[in-house]
């Protein structure tokens, strides 16, 4: 005789519980995690390298690389004077919170100020995905359109920054400034959006203000909950 | 693009719930998956085909009821479900929205006998 067996189970629970403990190390630790996301190509590594050049006197970073394959990335901030995991998803089109817990077993946390976490190269997946991040980052950039927000609501819905990147290839392409502002605004009306390019370094330091900003906020709260 | 990944944890919550119900056999797996879960349901379906025809149950069925994503919209307070991931406000045009149903991707039941 048949019979129904009621599960009612969320088939993420065990990716959304990997994501609670890495949060609360993270918390514990005092250690500010940012998670950037973007489309393949848009400067997410780019912005790392140029982050950590400009603030590796000031803050204790590090970062996990996520890509299909290579450790190119890794590499390349590594060069750029912070230490880096990388991580290879094979086909995997997103980082797991599995993976994350794997990478950060090389890291002393709470001998670190900030943790970026660079997602495989997609804009889609990885918005699905809770690594127990602080904040979200989303990377565009000039050359890929200003209609991006709109065709990929998800990723930005869930975004806490958003940064313009390239700014400097602004006039060799038909992209608005004024039509993707009123595009993030529309999805997300207080979020930040920094423009800026990490070739010319306009617009740099308001990028690193937030990350200095955020770091503080995450210090402040996790020295405040240790008294 | 994950869906064999998804597949994948489903399988192992119905083969650890078909160990609880020894003897019986797996008749058909029922799924809901939300318009904004992050998984596509004909892959979905079609990944744990794949399991379904190597287990010890070949001829069970995977059945998914599709969710549609609701949201509602922060400016003017109407709910409304929105299609093809628009998620532009019908009341005001707005596009500060929250959504309400439609993100869960859950193991609802399985059906044996």
């Amino acid at each position: 005789m048949a019979k129904s067996i009621r599960l009612a189970k969320r088939v993420v629970a065990e990716s959304d519980r990997l994501a609670k403990d890495l949060s609360d190390r993270f918390n514990r630790a005092g250690v500010f995690v940012a998670n950037l996301m973007s489309s393949p190509g848009a400067g997410k590594t780019t912005l790392l390298e140029e982050t950590a050049r400009r603030l590796k006197g000031e803050l204790r970073m590090a970062a996990i690389e996520g890509d299909l394959a290579t450790d190119r990335d890794a590499r390349r901030i590594e060069a750029a004077g912070i230490p880096c995991r990388q991580i290879n998803t094979g086909g995997g089109c997103h980082l797991s919170a599995r993976q994350i817990l794997d990478a950060i077993e090389g890291f002393d946390l709470a001998a670190l100020d900030v943790l970026f976490i660079e997602n495989v190269g997609n804009l889609v997946c990885p918005a699905e995905f809770d690594l127990g991040e602080h904040r979200r980052v989303v990377v565009s950039s000039t050359p890929e359109g200003d209609d991006k927000p709109v065709k990929y609501p998800i990723a930005f819905h869930h975004a806490d920054c958003v940064v313009l990147n390239k700014l400097d290839l602004l006039a060799a392409t038909n992209f608005s400034v004024e039509a993707f502002r009123r595009f993030v605004r529309g999805l997300k009306p207080r979020i930040p959006i920094l423009g800026l390019s990490c070739r010319t370094g306009e617009g740099m330091e308001a990028w690193l203000d937030w990350v200095r900003d955020e770091r503080r906020a995450v210090a402040e709260k996790s020295a405040k909950s240790a008294r | 693009m994950h869906e064999v990944a998804l597949a994948q944890a489903i399988w192992r919550q119905v083969l650890s719930e078909m160990e609880r119900q020894e003897g019986r056999r797996l008749v058909a797996i029922d799924l809901v998956v939300g318009a904004w879960s992050g998984a596509d349901p004909e892959s979905l379906e079609f990944a744990l085909g794949l399991l379904i025809a190597e287990s010890g149950w070949p001829q069970a069925r995977a059945r998914i009821r599709r969710e549609p994503l609701a949201l509602v919209c922060r400016a003017c307070g109407r709910e409304f479900e929105a299609e093809d991931l628009n998620l532009v406000c019908p009341g005001c045009g707005g596009l500060d929205v929250d959504p309400v149903r439609g993100q869960q991707l859950l193991l609802e039941s399985l059906e044996v006998e």
